[in-house]
């Protein structure tokens, strides 16, 4: 694989009785490479060392990053699996028993049954994530659908990548979160960047950002806050939030109008121009300002960097696609690239900051209610008999589509829903309106949880199984690039702790479907089954084999067969995945947030991520470090704002919605709009700030609004204080 | 090769991975002996990191009444020796940067030896090694000339050591406003 100019060739230091396990961080999509330390006498994990010959992130690491190893033998470890008996104190620490994997599995193999007896195969319900490898997201979709048999799956890539799937499916009839390699990104001339705060989410991409001013290009930001990159960027478009795409509507009304569109490339390889042109036309600068919040020479200018720039890069985040628009966002700001050319070439495209560890590889094989693996549709037939021949299941086995993990509270709150299989996720934190969803955990009548630590939701589980940490396992993971990349052991699992994939081979037994699943009995075997499980759907993946990953620091997708050696750059041929080959550009008319400020309430507020905090928390939470630098959630008010409720830098205040409340301190900064407030949201039971948050869902990916609703403040009573 | 630690206090995002890096090397005892400030936290969110410079003739071993502080071959100024630090705190009041802090319960000094197992062998330190904003970079001395030249403002602004600093330093430190020369591309 090709070095830039970052890399530079370091040896690493090896102590006595030690050896280093090469892998990747635990936590976001940059996948960050690392060195496990590991005490060869004890055989356990000790330390990290940075992994200077990784190509992506040449050694460089965040806090989490650094910190990550202390997870493995940490003392909140659950180390055999727990069962409660009393169901009375669902929703608390209580209660719980040590018992051993034969009454765990007994337990849950009994209750299933009954359940699914009782209420017909659907009432039983799987909630998965990302944060785990594409063998073990494989896999529980398999699980569900062939050991359950339920329709009812979805996953945590609902609060994070649904709405940036959506959106590229649409643009580009496939969905890679990248279009070119992150090497690529120092290279480029201008970063548009909206609703990401990349200096805190993705700190391993800004030595590459930086590069691109230090070279004396630019940098452009979206964001209602000025974060540490708005800080520094060329131009910081302050929009209040849930405007994106009046945003994207206006600057791509000004890219036409100003004659930066490719008239050649928009001609040959795009479909939808003339009706998106026409529908812009009336984001004029000043009703884009009337809208958003930003000025309008700031608009005009960006427009003007972006339409000039020889190559330039559009990138988002969750900012822009944690909206009920926010797929709409997400085409929205692609149509910047698509209306002059700037994609389908090196240094040129369009990205999205993976939130997730595998949020890429993990949305892509049969997790999502109404996906099968390799990116194929389960309303496609002959998509459903390409997977039934691997599966050795018939069409007619194949549960239909279920439907968003939103939707799956909702059904148990109806009642349809009567059993959870949770794993790899925290949703009584992760999840909006959290009164509604943890009522409707606390309500099920038998819910399962794996965790390896007691996380907020699995307070609800009535079994817990204790899985292992990701250095206890191997597997892939798709990284923000669309790099598939290798996970590597370093350690023995502790206690009695198991990969996911090995608890759900050993529960399909139980439930009577061995014949499925008995054939796998290491990570390798669920690897191989799953790539061919892909082959020939878009994400197609068979020729990623571990060999290849290895031998070429990762591996891009698509890639078919053994020759093929992988997809860095998507559309080089300018070549697109809709059926003629062309892009779309999308015509989309603008609507507000769901919920707009209002007399009763107030202030728009916005939710999202410190730097040393990784989603809900219940892994960074408990690391001392971590915690140490960030041990409780905030309000960030404007000092205007502050000043008109009365309240000073550390109040504590009541912050509420209509669906919740809770009590924060207030931390004053110039930084923020002052008609916004802001929230970290990694915090549990009071703290969390997902009790206030809206659950009004995009038309399409299911996304609930995380970043805009309508919220007011109060001081608290002085003697409620004390 | 020599190589240097250098600062380029424009990059800095306040991540405090170097704090985080700092515990994870072998001799630091899992405590950081570095850290980052915010600038000015109600008005913005600016940061910097706050290194030993490691002078070349350290204000804190000059203090030193035991000879404690030694300073290595590479140029590094070390924390103090066990056995001969008496406690007496001269040095945390004599570097006018704060670097050395006291340990009160071991009676002891510690501060930033440049991870000296590391660069010893010119492996960079820690926190050079993971800072993911190319704040902290470990330097050759012509790749440090070559930032120097391609951020000369002659304007006074770039600076390595002198006149700003209290005195020679052999880490290297350029101070917030590098973007200010910056050609654009177009």
């Amino acid at each position: 694989m090709q070095r830039d100019k970052f890399y530079k060739e370091i040896e690493n230091v090896e102590h006595p009785n030690e050896k280093l396990i090469k892998t990747h961080c635990s936590y976001c999509g940059m996948q960050c490479g690392m060195n496990l330390r590991v005490n060869t006498m004890t055989n356990k994990i000790i330390g990290v060392e940075p992994r200077y010959d990784w190509p992506v992130t040449v050694g460089k690491m965040c806090p989490k990053g650094v910190t990550a190893y202390q997870q493995t033998n940490h003392d909140d470890r659950i180390l055999r699996p727990l069962i409660r008996d009393d169901a009375s104190l669902k929703g608390t620490k209580e209660g719980f028993r040590e018992a051993s994997w034969e009454e765990a599995y007994d337990l849950i193999a009994e209750k299933f049954g009954e359940l699914q007896q009782n209420y017909g195969k659907d009432s039983l319900s799987v909630f998965s994530g990302v944060s785990m490898t594409n063998e073990k997201c494989y896999l529980t979709g398999k699980f569900a659908r062939v050991a359950l048999g339920t329709r009812y799956i979805d996953y945590n890539g609902r609060f994070c990548m649904s709405s940036a799937a959506g959106g590229f499916l649409r643009s580009f009839g496939v969905d890679r979160g990248s279009t070119l390699p992150w090497t690529d990104i120092h290279e480029t001339d201008c970063l548009f960047i909206a609703g990401s705060n990349t200096a805190e989410c993705h700190p391993t991409s800004m030595f590459r950002i930086w590069n691109v001013q230090e070279r004396g290009g630019y940098i452009i930001v979206v964001d209602p806050r000025e974060t540490p990159i708005a800080r520094r960027a060329d131009l910081h478009l302050d929009l209040k939030p849930g405007t994106d795409l009046a945003l994207a509507n206006g600057i791509v009304h000004l890219l036409i109008e100003k004659g930066y569109a490719d008239e050649e490339f928009v001609n040959q390889h795009t479909n939808g121009f003339e009706e998106t042109k026409e529908l812009v036309r009336q984001f004029t600068p000043e009703y884009t300002s009337y809208l958003t919040g930003v000025a309008p020479e700031k608009i005009e200018r960006a427009a003007e960097i972006y339409g000039k720039a020889p190559n330039a890069v559009v990138m988002f985040a969750r900012g822009i696609e944690q909206q009920h628009k926010g797929v709409d966002n997400v085409s929205g700001y692609t149509n910047m690239a698509l209306v002059t050319g700037k994609i389908g070439r090196p240094k040129s495209g369009v990205a999205t900051f993976t939130g997730q560890g595998n949020g890429q590889g993990g949305r892509e094989h049969g997790q999502k209610s109404d996906l099968l693996p390799g990116y194929r549709k389960i309303t496609n037939p002959q998509h459903v008999q390409e997977v039934c021949n691997v599966w050795g299941i018939t069409p007619e086995e194949m549960p239909k589509a279920g439907v968003s993990a939103y939707e799956m509270f909702e059904l148990m709150d109806q009642k349809e829903i009567r059993g959870l299989y949770l794993l790899c996720s925290n949703p009584a934190v992760s999840a909006p309106n959290l009164n509604f969803v943890r009522n409707a955990m606390k309500n099920l009548d038998f819910m399962v949880c794996a965790d390896f630590y007691l996380s907020e939701s699995a307070e609800f589980a009535d079994v817990i199984l204790p899985s292992v940490t990701w250095s206890e396992d191997e597997g892939t993971v798709t990284n923000i690039e669309g790099r598939i990349i290798k996970i590597n052991k370093a350690q023995e699992p502790l206690g009695e702790s198991k990969p996911d994939w090995q608890m759900q081979v050993e529960l399909a037994e139980r439930l009577g479907k061995g014949e499925n699943f008995a054939h796998l009995k290491t990570a390798k075997d669920v690897a191989d089954e799953f790539r061919l499980a892909s082959k020939g759907g878009s994400a197609d993946y068979y020729g990623a084999t571990w060999d290849k990953i290895e031998k070429q620091d990762g591996v891009f997708w698509p890639c078919k067969n053994d020759e093929d050696q992988g997809t860095p750059h998507m559309f080089l041929d300018k070549k697109f995945y809709h059926a003629d080959g062309k892009a779309q550009i999308c015509a989309l008319p603008y609507r507000p947030p769901a919920e707009e400020p209002c007399e009763e309430y107030q202030l728009r507020l916005t939710t999202g991520r410190v730097v040393y905090h990784y989603l809900s928390g219940n892994q960074t939470r408990r690391i001392k470090f971590l915690k140490d630098m960030c041990p409780e959630p905030y309000v960030e008010v404007h000092p205007e704002t502050a000043a008109t409720y009365n309240m000073e830098h550390d109040e504590r205040i009541r912050l509420y919605t209509r669906r919740g409340e809770a009590i924060y301190k207030v931390k004053v900064t110039e930084a923020i709009r002052k008609d916004t407030v802001f929230v970290p949201y990694h915090f549990g039971h009071e703290e969390s700030i997902n009790l206030l948050t809206i659950p009004a869902l995009d038309p399409k990916s299911r996304m609930p609004e995380f970043k805009a609703c309508a919220a007011q403040m109060q001081k608290l009573d002085p003697k409620k204080v004390l | 090769m020599k190589k240097r630690l250098y600062i380029e206090l424009e990059n800095c995002i306040g991540c405090r991975s170097c704090l985080a890096a700092c515990t994870q090397c072998g001799g630091h005892e899992q405590r950081n002996r570095n850290y980052v400030y915010d600038v000015n936290p109600h008005v913005n969110r600016q940061t910097m990191p706050l290194m030993c410079l490691h002078c070349e003739n350290p204000a804190c071993a000059r203090s030193c009444p035991a000879q404690a502080i030694q300073i290595h071959e590479t140029g590094a100024v070390l924390s103090a020796l066990v056995e001969k630090c008496i406690g007496c705190q001269n040095c945390t009041i004599a570097c006018p940067y704060g670097i050395p802090k006291f340990d009160e319960e071991e009676n002891l000094m510690y501060k930033c030896d440049l991870c000296i197992d590391r660069t010893k062998d010119g492996i960079p330190p820690m926190c050079a090694s993971v800072c993911p904003s190319n704040t902290l970079q470990w330097l050759t001395e012509e790749e440090i000339e070559q930032k120097q030249q391609q951020h000369d403002l002659d304007n006074g602004k770039w600076v390595t050591s002198m006149p700003y600093l209290e005195g020679e330093t052999n880490v290297k430190v350029n101070l917030p406003g590098i973007l200010q020369g910056t050609e654009k591309l177009f």
